[in-house]
């Protein structure tokens, strides 16, 4: 169990960079609670003060990697609104949950205020701790993935938005007949993130 | 006909709900066409002609969507070029409608329009939706949620491993003692007296005040070659060289009778109750019942060389006997007939112990050229275990705590080994050394906490192999009535 080290600088590229890890820590989270991969290609490492599971599959990681650096860029930009993770049925092809994080660009008076403080340090921890514990907790409620199933990552972004070409124009894959869930939010000094999940009870 | 349907499903168009019902057709099968129609800007006139036939071809409704679809994607600066091939669009299919909507637009409706019918189906023209175009990598294994969440997260740890006493706690001085591989010249007593005999004589230890006593002397012609206490501790039988066996009343300190019947010397021997079974170099197990004048009661004539291990099991109901011929024979005590002859040893089998806890389970241990213990079915003749000691084997002992088996060595290790014993198999749990010279002669104490040793080093050394904390609740074992014996 390794220990990996929480960003400390909460300018807005550092801010930018934590909620990115937090984006990639999520989805890594979310993949193995849902089952989307087998429990064996996971492993255990030290973050948040959480045990956080994560992806030792190298294509996955691959795969994760290359959306978090994206959205990485896009939000040091400030130019995104909301990272959707959809979890679609490999056999149907039909959309069976939806988690949305929304960023919200919080307005300081000054940018550089925060940084170092280490009160605001482990305040957005607990508050990411929290949100975690609360994605965890969700298989309480959510309903089981019979079928084997798949994940795809969404991004509403701004109009004038730099494209790279493996990402595509799509539509917002909004879950029909859908329960919703709001879950916890945190904020950074410059970030603020909601999240919430729908799924369907009766596919 | 036609153009009165088209007229019809045109005049809904204008009002909102109607709009937002259409919408629901992009999430369901129109979704690629969308997508297709999403994709580039680049030959958009192109595309706008296939999908649109294939419009037509389905249903009209999905012409009237892919129109307003099509409006908020226009960006502010082509906002004046749109009515044109709007109008292009229209003109073919419907001339009388498509002239009247050519004429009733202005250059300003389109952007309001535009404006209004986003607003209604709640879009956002200032945000793109983008979706990662690769595929998520595929999972390698099926995965079943329901094991997966009642695994545990971490291993169970194993729980301390059990620590063994390797000095002896007390070492005694043996001077004298025979260095003979055939002879069994040590016992504890159920009173907790350790009998040895050293050549000679036949010295007794109590174990609770510590006092050493001479019990014995032979002639000068022949040495005591065998010792073994009765089971309730009150007399202890010594077999001579000369194939004389003693009987001594420990509390009187007094020989009480001799009995004569073996050709050579009396290696082994085995309390049954009053039944006292001596084996012999000539490889004769004679039964003597030590309450009657005819001492001799049953002969068994099985070794064709010297009875080196002898032991009754703790019921009397079978005999088990090993010798300098490599062969384990099993008795039943009413038969003079071996009821099962073991050939697998390859060397003579002195070490013979009978199980506390299985009554039918039965140990023994082979000499140099063997090294095995085996353990055998006393009810099936079945061989159940075996397991290679690496040396030779002199003595085994079974644990009345645990589930284990202790085993004293020779050539060339001179180790005492503890054994974790299963119907799997043996583990080994632990290999002391215990003498300089090979371990001949071993004795367990009643509380079964304490075994002796004996070598040829001239030492009696006292190895704690069970520590207070690690004995368990004692394994139930059949016990034999300790029937008090009355000689005259």
């Amino acid at each position: 169990m390794s220990s990996v080290p929480i960003r400390t600088n909460f300018s807005l590229k550092g801010s930018s960079k934590l909620v990115s890890e937090f984006f990639e820590y999520a989805v890594n989270s979310i993949l193995f609670q849902r089952g989307i991969y087998p429990a064996e290609d996971f492993k255990v490492v030290r973050k948040y003060g959480l045990n956080m599971l994560v992806s030792v599959d190298e294509e996955v990681k691959t795969y994760i990697r290359k959306i978090v650096s994206q959205l990485h860029k896009w939000m040091f930009a400030k130019k995104i609104q909301k990272l959707i993770l959809v979890i679609t049925s490999k056999c149907s092809g039909e959309d069976l949950e939806r988690w949305q994080f929304n960023v919200e660009m919080v307005d300081t008076a000054d940018q550089f205020q925060n940084i170092g403080n280490k009160e605001d340090e482990l305040r957005v921890q607990k508050e990411i701790q929290a949100l975690i514990r609360q994605i965890t907790a969700t298989v309480t409620f959510l309903p089981q993935l019979e079928e084997q199933c798949t994940f795809n990552v969404l991004v509403y972004a701004d109009k004038d938005s730099e494209v790279p070409t493996d990402w595509v124009d799509s539509d917002p894959r909004i879950l029909r007949d859908a329960e919703q869930v709001q879950l916890r939010s945190f904020s950074t000094s410059m970030h603020k993130i909601d999240c919430q999940v729908a799924y369907r009870v009766n596919p | 006909m036609e153009i009165a349907g088209n007229s019809s499903t045109i005049s809904p168009t204008f009002s909102t709900p109607t709009k937002k019902r259409n919408l629901v057709f992009p999430n369901s099968p129109i979704t690629p066409l969308h997508q297709q129609a999403l994709l580039g800007r680049n030959g958009r006139s192109s595309k706008r002609c296939s999908p649109k036939s294939s419009f037509i071809r389905n249903s009209p409704k999905i012409d009237v969507v892919n129109t307003d679809w099509s409006i908020p994607l226009c960006g502010s600066p082509r906002n004046k070029s749109r009515p044109a091939s709007r109008s292009d669009r229209f003109i073919p299919s419907r001339p009388n409608t498509a002239n009247a909507f050519v004429n009733s637009i202005s250059s300003d409706v389109p952007f309001d329009y535009s404006e209004s019918v986003a607003e209604a189906c709640g879009f956002d023209l200032n945000t793109r939706v983008l979706a990662f175009k690769l595929d998520a990598p595929e999972a390698k294994k099926p995965v079943d949620l329901r094991t997966q969440h009642n695994r545990p997260q971490r291993p169970v740890v194993t729980p301390a491993k059990r620590r063994f006493n390797t000095t002896p706690e007390r070492v005694l001085d043996a001077p004298g003692i025979i260095d003979d591989y055939y002879l069994n010249l040590l016992d504890w007593s159920n009173l907790n007296v350790v009998a040895v005999a050293l050549e000679r004589n036949v010295y007794v230890w109590n174990a609770d005040s510590g006092s050493v006593s001479a019990l014995a002397e032979t002639d000068e012609s022949t040495y005591v070659a065998s010792v073994k206490w009765s089971h309730d501790g009150s007399f202890l039988s010594v077999g001579l060289g000369n194939g004389l066996v003693d009987i001594y009343d420990v509390e009187s300190q007094t020989k009480l009778r001799t009995m004569a019947g073996h050709q050579a010397r009396v290696g082994c021997l085995s309390w049954n109750r009053h039944v006292l079974s001596s084996g012999s170099r000539s490889g004769a197990i004679h039964h003597h019942d030590v309450r009657i004048a005819n001492h001799q009661i049953g002969t068994l004539q099985g070794h064709s060389s010297e009875v080196c291990g002898l032991a009754w099991r703790s019921d009397g109901l079978q005999l088990a006997s090993g010798g300098n011929d490599n062969v384990v024979q099993i008795w039943d005590a009413r038969s003079s007939i071996p009821k099962f002859t073991k050939t697998n040893h390859n060397a003579a089998v002195k070490a013979v112990a009978w199980c506390p806890w299985q009554s039918n389970l039965l140990a023994t241990g082979g000499g140099t050229m063997d090294k095995q213990i085996h353990f055998w079915n006393a009810a099936t003749g079945a061989r159940v275990n075996t397991v290679d000691a690496g040396s030779q084997v002199t003595s085994l002992i079974w644990s009345p705590h645990s589930k284990e088996i202790m085993s004293t060595h020779g050539f060339p290790d001179n180790n005492l080994s503890i054994w974790s014993y299963s119907s799997s198999g043996l583990t080994k749990q632990v290999d002391i050394p215990a003498h300089d010279t090979r371990v001949l002669y071993s004795a367990l104490s009643p509380d079964g906490r304490i075994l002796s040793t004996a070598a040829s080093d001239e030492n009696l050394k006292f190895w704690r192999v069970y520590d207070g904390d690690h004995v368990k609740r004692p394994i139930p074992i059949t016990k034999t009535p300790s029937s008090s014996i009355t000689i005259r």
